[in-house]
């Protein structure tokens, strides 16, 4: 194994493919959107340079800021959401004692393997104003908080999030739980003869020993809320106007329905660092953790 | 011996990744050139007698575009036997796909196109000058004249071959309900503020709209914009008008005083076609807002009890009664001047035009085209009362606007689009419209 790590030429000749895809299918494509912000282009014609001057006009622009602030309420949802309820219904499906947890672990990973347009309709249809089951639901109960959901400008982005919430919790709920697979059972034993009880034991053994995962789960979390696309595009077009745009709804208008690509490129070059400041952060953040609970 | 193994191996597997990306043989012409080059057909129309497979991006999604493209698809299998149509369905994604295909230079031979596109194309070079093919065809000759604003670009080249009439955006109502609730057709601002409140009384939606279709909400607001002054929000979309002027923002005034009195359905800016005309149909609704397309559909569906009104008149403002939003603007079939069979395609894009008028006057009831039609072809039912009502009035009307796929300005489309929806919605004020629109006609007038 030591000779073969040695051979240098080996190494780059079988890194080589991976590379070259990865360089042409990811990072020539990010170079090329970084490069065509600083100019004025229809998406077709060579296009001006302008320097910074669609930065200057991103930064003077509200809808930025709305995209923005849209984008990190959506991830502020899905995280806390998800990682929350992943992380409870998690340990109970861990748990020797559940009866059918086979079925529940399905159950639960089910809507993760939906398409996206079939969950966006099915949420459509639970928000709908008139005939919705959600206003159906308060209805019921007597209660009067019927609500637009879709329709309200400051709670449509709310709603569009819960939508991704719901749908991809399976998907950290199933990290969650292979996690807390992984732990040997031993140290839960161990535990139990030192007297912890079950929280006891989850939040001193648990969740340490999750930590990598937990990094995980917060990445694709948060770096998914903000960069979120699909959700509003189907069920809101952006809408009310344009109450629920997210960077990446903002940087599409530009492209796509204004034809002003030099611009939409910007928006992407934010949303490119504002997704590699977070994947800093955290792996900041983690670093600290481990190295002090290591100290 | 291992070594040279896996290097043959990485190599063939570097190869095989590479063929991918690989162009092939069959492939269309080189993404255009970067410096606007306009080709023109030659003069003759093309005879190519060989089998030819043209690409055609078209609308194909309900019967008011499968019913004329079916048959005008007939039609060309009749006269030019040569020739097949490879259809590429359009999809509504405010031309994404087709810009796409423009910047990979995969454009289809014939594309739909309407006038925003037809700008940038013009800029990139990825449509053809189609002014020759249109008198060697004899296109213009059979062209009425009032179409010519639908015909001729700016620039007075000819870019494209509509394939319908001056449309007009109409508010239909149902007769039944407006007779079952003694309500007056409003033909005034307070006749229309009574209905809706005797509607809203007894549980019926004034008016059903789309909204969740922003086109709709611009047609909306611009319908207002029309009581006030005639040109609409034309005179927007060219920068010659601000926002903030006294007719545009009486009209964001005016449907947002609508709206809080509860003109549309709770949740209008979510509902889509289907559900908003199924609301019209059922009886739901009183009133119902689309283009003039809609006559057929409704006349089958309610019969004597569908109808039109013009739009109501706002006080001091009655000479604007005949002014109508929608009309048109150039757009239909245009032709890829990087096509290998650009003078064939030209002609045939004509020719589907001409057909599909035909067919919508024998079919989807609709005298008013963009090309005479023979008067030996007689409609297949006689025209909806609407439409007959609609050919009558005409010579009434003292203007027309544009629907929001015609303006020419995409930076004003957007804009209208998005801050026309907002409108919609209660808590959006008319100051916040007509601020958000200020900014951006100044960076258009920039």
């Amino acid at each position: 194994m030591k000779k073969f790590y040695g051979n240098k030429l080996a190494i780059a000749v079988f890194t080589l493919p991976a590379l070259s895809l990865f360089s042409i299918m990811v990072f020539y494509p990010i170079i090329q959107v970084f490069y065509k912000s600083f100019f004025k282009w229809n998406g077709l014609s060579a296009g001006t340079f302008i320097g910074i001057d669609n930065y200057l006009r991103l930064f003077d622009d509200k809808l930025f800021y709305l995209s923005n602030k849209n984008g990190f309420i959506f991830a502020a949802v899905i995280t806390v959401f998800q990682i929350s309820v992943a992380t409870i219904l998690a340990l109970a499906v861990s748990s020797v004692k559940l009866r059918g947890r086979n079925v529940f672990r399905i159950v639960y990973f089910i809507p993760v393997v939906l398409s996206v347009t079939v969950v966006s309709q099915l949420w459509l249809s639970i928000y709908n104003a008139d005939t919705g089951l959600l206003n159906k639901f308060f209805e019921l109960i007597g209660s009067s908080y019927r609500q637009n959901w879709l329709s309200d400008r400051d709670k449509a982005i709310f709603a569009i999030a819960v939508v991704n919430a719901w749908q991809w919790m399976g998907y950290q709920f199933a990290l969650i739980l292979a996690g807390i697979k992984s732990i040997p059972t031993s140290y839960y034993e161990a535990a139990q003869i030192d007297g912890a009880s079950p929280v006891q034991a989850h939040m001193k053994i648990t969740m340490p020993l999750l930590a990598e995962t937990y990094k995980f789960c917060l990445l694709i979390s948060v770096t998914g809320g903000i960069k979120a696309f699909t959700e509003m595009f189907i069920m809101t077009s952006g809408g009310p106007g344009n109450s629920s745009y997210t960077l990446t709804y903002m940087m599409y208008s530009s492209a796509f329905r204004s034809g002003e690509f030099g611009y939409g490129l910007a928006a992407a070059t934010i949303l490119v660092l504002e997704c590699l400041i977070a994947i800093l952060v955290f792996n900041r953040v983690f670093k600290t953790e481990n190295t002090s609970e290591g100290a | 011996m291992k070594k040279i193994t896996s290097l043959l191996l990485v190599f063939m597997l570097l190869i095989g990744m590479l063929a991918g990306c690989a162009k092939t043989e069959t492939e269309t012409p080189d993404a255009p050139a970067e410096t606007p080059v306009v080709s023109e057909p030659a003069v003759e129309p093309a005879v190519e007698d060989e089998p030819v497979t043209l690409r055609i991006y078209a609308q194909y999604s309900d019967d008011d575009t499968k019913v004329p493209y079916d048959y005008a698809v007939e039609q060309l299998a009749i006269d030019y036997p040569n020739v097949t149509l490879e259809l590429d369905i359009q999809a509504q994604d405010d031309g994404q796909k087709l810009q796409t295909y423009a910047a990979t230079g995969n454009l289809p031979d014939i594309f739909q196109v309407g006038l925003s596109q037809i700008e940038t194309f013009k800029e990139s070079g990825n449509i053809m000058i189609l002014d020759d093919a249109a008198k060697s065809t004899g296109f213009l000759d059979r062209a009425h004249p009032s179409a010519e604003n639908i015909i001729y670009n700016e620039d007075g080249h000819i870019y494209a071959f509509p394939y319908a009439g001056n449309e007009l955006v109409l508010w239909y109502y149902n007769k039944a309900l407006f007779e079952e609730y003694d309500v007056k057709v409003p033909e005034t601002y307070e006749e229309l503020l009574t209905a809706i409140e005797v509607f809203n009384a007894n549980d019926i939606v004034p008016m059903s709209i789309f909204a969740k279709e922003k086109w709709i909400t611009t047609a909306m607001y611009d319908v207002f914009a029309t009581r006030f002054d005639p040109a609409g929000i034309t005179k927007l979309d060219t920068g010659e008008s601000k926002a903030s002027e006294e007719a545009f923002t009486k009209a964001a005034e005016t449907l947002n005083e609508l709206v809080n009195a509860g003109m549309f359905a709770d949740g209008a800016t979510n509902t889509n076609y289907d559900q908003a005309a199924a609301l019209f149909y059922e009886g739901k609704a009183a009133m119902f807002l689309n283009g003039q397309w809609e006559i057929a559909g409704s006349a089958e569906k309610l019969g004597e009890n569908a109808d039109w009104m013009w739009y109501p008149v706002m006080p001091g403002y009655e000479d604007n009664k005949y002014a109508l939003s929608g009309g048109g603007a150039p757009g239909g079939y245009a032709v890829n001047p990087n096509s290998e069979h650009k003078e064939l395609a030209a002609e045939v894009a004509a020719y589907l035009s001409e057909k599909y008028c035909e067919a919508k006057y024998m079919y989807r009831g609709n005298p008013i085209l963009a090309v005479k039609v023979d008067e030996s072809i007689k409609p297949e039912t006689p025209f909806p009362t609407m439409m007959q009502k609609l050919d009558t009035e005409m010579g009434n009307i003292t203007s027309t606007t544009k629907f929001a796929w015609g303006l020419s300005n995409p930076l004003f489309k957007v804009a209208i689009e998005d801050q026309s929806q907002f409108l919609m919605t209660k808590d959006y004020t008319p100051v916040e419209f007509v601020e958000e629109l200020d900014k951006v006609i100044e960076r258009m007038n920039q």
